[in-house]
């Protein structure tokens, strides 16, 4: 079994909606891009797995804030250091992917955040999906209306989700190696949801 | 003749292990056989060729017959196999256990018999299985062990891969009254599985529902294929067992272990049709509403009650189920106001009241059925047994065409004109609604072509 990094992951997904970010080589390449972000940024150790546990993830840095811990953090992980936008988001969900030993590759979408083992919100397609299904799927959630618009807040946007729930059914089906597929969190800020981070697991 | 066709329609059937102790299994199917209803030829087989139930057995086959029965000491089990192979059956159903269930020595010999009856053209079903049960012209052919059988013959097939749900199955049949076709217990499924049984029951013209009792998928694509093509034509029940063993599984804290695989059932079930019965009384239930009508139902509900309480758990047994309780419109409530009590309910539930002059009943109830708003009816009467009501349900049912299902607690006449009616009656309000539920279920959905 092989972890891809998260820079990796995200790059075997393809073109799925994502923060802005780039993987810097550099205080210097690091500091000048959170500074076109123009606001907080989240600065991420590149590489190790259990990145969050081991102290490589740090939160809302200014681009001063960001050139003083990007040589430890470099330093955790391969020596580059992931920059991102800081998004705060609405509500989370996960989208995964598994290979069933009855029914082969499906896709997961729920709910995440803190509570998500303790509410096990979630909702189960057969890879591919076919039209339609992923929003029958989402109807049975019991967060439903939280993806409808809740209080008014505008609607979890379905082609962006579907984007993301076909660029992992696209992984399982397209290689056989991949064993596991876990986009989490996926943020929602207004409706938009964005894959902030992501675990591909080969064989 | 397919070896299915052999398994459920048999022209001439072999019992091997008929044997004259009547505490034997293989005397109890042979006893079965003869005395089910089975019109065709019956070969008993015995090493000692003693006579069984007045008529003499053979040592060995033969000569070809459909299907042998086999029944017989796991040992001697590979040997009765290859004899029926060699006499040229088309299919032959294993009752004996001892095999995969005890462990890799006994699925290696599953493997080996597979390959024996294969080699010969013949098909396995079993081993470790209840057998078959199946409604022919002249009456029931009761290839199993079971002694006592469903009542009535009617639309319910049942496919297991259990053998003792199959006797809770012919049990409720019986109590409800509920017809059935065919029984086929697939055991060990070391040849035969249950996809390619679902199958043969899509194209069975005896089979109007189906019902499927599940531990697992050998190949889940499959048998989503299968049951797709079957639901386009009939609707399919799924009774899914183990499903919390998955759910145990899910401690890891990544998404795809968090429901464990029953989530991948469920979309199995999703993409192929299929109405997943949430425990065995509910998968009884869905088989009994089904069982009355496979039309389709809109989700609109009237929930026509005399009793306050139990109509308001049906109504909300019927919003947890996502179905519409919109109010009667304004002409059928002045119409309830002219009929029942003036503290009779003109919502929805529409509660007419035990205190409804009984002359008044027809009429009121014909109203609410009339009523454009609403797809169909749920009749909830606890104990208010005036033949008007039921008469007056009937009646409007048959006229208005809507589907309805019922809760009838200690009122015999009103139960006997439902029943009379062909109204599914199920044992309390919340399961009358779950029943209705399913012929909203079996609706054309819009991602799915129309069957």
């Amino acid at each position: 079994m092989a972890a891809l990094s998260e820079w990796e992951s995200k790059l075997a997904l393809g073109d799925v909606p994502r923060p802005r970010e780039r993987l810097t080589a550099t205080a210097a390449e690091a500091v000048a891009f959170a500074r076109t972000l123009g606001g907080p940024v989240v600065a991420k150790a590149s590489g190790p797995v259990h990145k969050t546990e081991r102290g490589g993830v740090r939160t809302r840095l200014g681009p001063e804030g960001l050139a003083s811990v990007w040589e430890e953090l470099a330093a955790l992980g391969d020596g580059r250091v992931l920059v991102a936008e800081q998004v705060e988001a609405d509500y989370e969900l996960i989208v995964g992917g598994v290979r069933d030993p009855q029914f082969g590759p499906v896709v997961s979408v729920g709910l995440g955040g803190v509570a998500a083992e303790l509410l096990r919100d979630v909702t189960f397609l057969l890879a591919p999906p076919r039209p339609g299904e992923l929003e029958l799927a989402l109807a049975e959630l019991r967060c439903a209306p939280l993806l409808r618009g809740w209080r008014g807040a505008p609607p979890a946007d379905r082609a962006e989700l579907t984007r993301i729930v076909a660029a992992v059914s696209r992984l399982l089906e397209e290689d056989e190696e991949v064993v596991e597929v876990d986009c989490n969190p996926v943020m929602v800020r207004g409706g938009r949801p964005l894959v902030v981070d992501a675990l591909v697991v080969r064989r | 003749m397919s070896a299915l066709e052999a398994v459920f329609r048999p022209g001439s059937v072999a019992v091997y292990g008929a044997s004259r102790h009547p505490a034997k299994l293989g005397h109890v199917l042979l006893r079965n056989v003869l005395t089910g209803g089975f019109e065709g030829r019956v070969v008993a087989v015995n090493p000692s060729r003693e006579e069984v139930l007045g008529r003499r057995s053979v040592d060995r086959l033969g000569e070809p017959v459909d299907l042998a029965l086999i029944s017989v000491p796991a040992r001697a089990v590979p040997a009765a196999v290859e004899d029926a192979a060699r006499a040229g059956c088309r299919a032959a159903i294993v009752l004996s256990s001892g095999f995969g269930e005890t462990g890799p020595e006994g699925k290696w010999v599953e493997e080996r018999m597979r390959g024996l009856a294969r080699a010969a053209g013949m098909r396995l079903v079993g081993p470790n299985c209840m057998g078959v049960v199946s409604r022919l012209p002249g009456g029931w052919f009761n290839g199993s062990y079971f002694w006592r059988l469903p009542g009535a013959a009617g639309p319910v097939s049942l496919v297991s891969q259990s053998g003792a749900f199959g006797g809770m199955f012919f049990a409720e049949a019986r109590r409800r009254g509920l017809g059935v076709a065919r029984f086929l217990s697939v055991g060990n499924s070391a040849d035969v599985e249950l996809t390619e049984v679902l199958e043969w029951l899509a194209d069975d013209p005896a089979t109007g529902v189906v019902g499927v009792f599940a531990e697992g998928f050998r190949d889940g694509r499959r048998f989503v294929a299968a049951a797709e093509r079957c639901t386009a034509r009939k609707p399919v029940v799924v009774l899914k067992a183990g499903k919390q063993a998955a759910g145990a599984r899910a401690a890891a804290s990544h998404t795809g272990s968090l429901a464990g695989s029953h989530g991948a059932a469920r979309a199995a079930f999703r993409r192929a049709g299929v109405i997943e019965a949430v425990d065995s009384d509910h998968f009884f239930d869905l088989l009994s509403a089904l069982a009355a009508s496979t039309v389709p139902a809109g989700p609109s509900l009237a929930v026509l009650t005399i009793s306050g309480g139990p109509g308001v758990l049906a109504a909300d047994a019927a919003e947890r189920l996502g179905l519409r309780l919109p109010p009667p419109s304004e002409a059928t409530r002045a119409r309830v106001r002219e009929l029942a009590p003036p503290f009779a309910a003109g919502g929805n539930p529409v509660d007419l009241t035990p205190q409804c002059p009984p002359a008044g009943f027809p009429a009121a109830v014909r109203a609410v059925f009339e009523d454009p708003a609403y797809d169909g009816v749920v009749v909830i009467d606890c104990g208010l047994d005036v033949a008007e009501l039921g008469r007056g349900v009937a009646e409007a049912a048959a006229a208005t065409g809507k589907p309805v299902t019922a809760f009838v607690l200690e009122a015999p006449r009103v139960e006997e004109a439902l029943r009379a009616a062909g109204i599914p009656l199920l044992p309390s309000p919340e399961r009358a609604v779950a029943a209705y539920q399913a012929r909203v279920a079996v609706a054309p959905r819009p991602d799915r072509e129309a069957g």
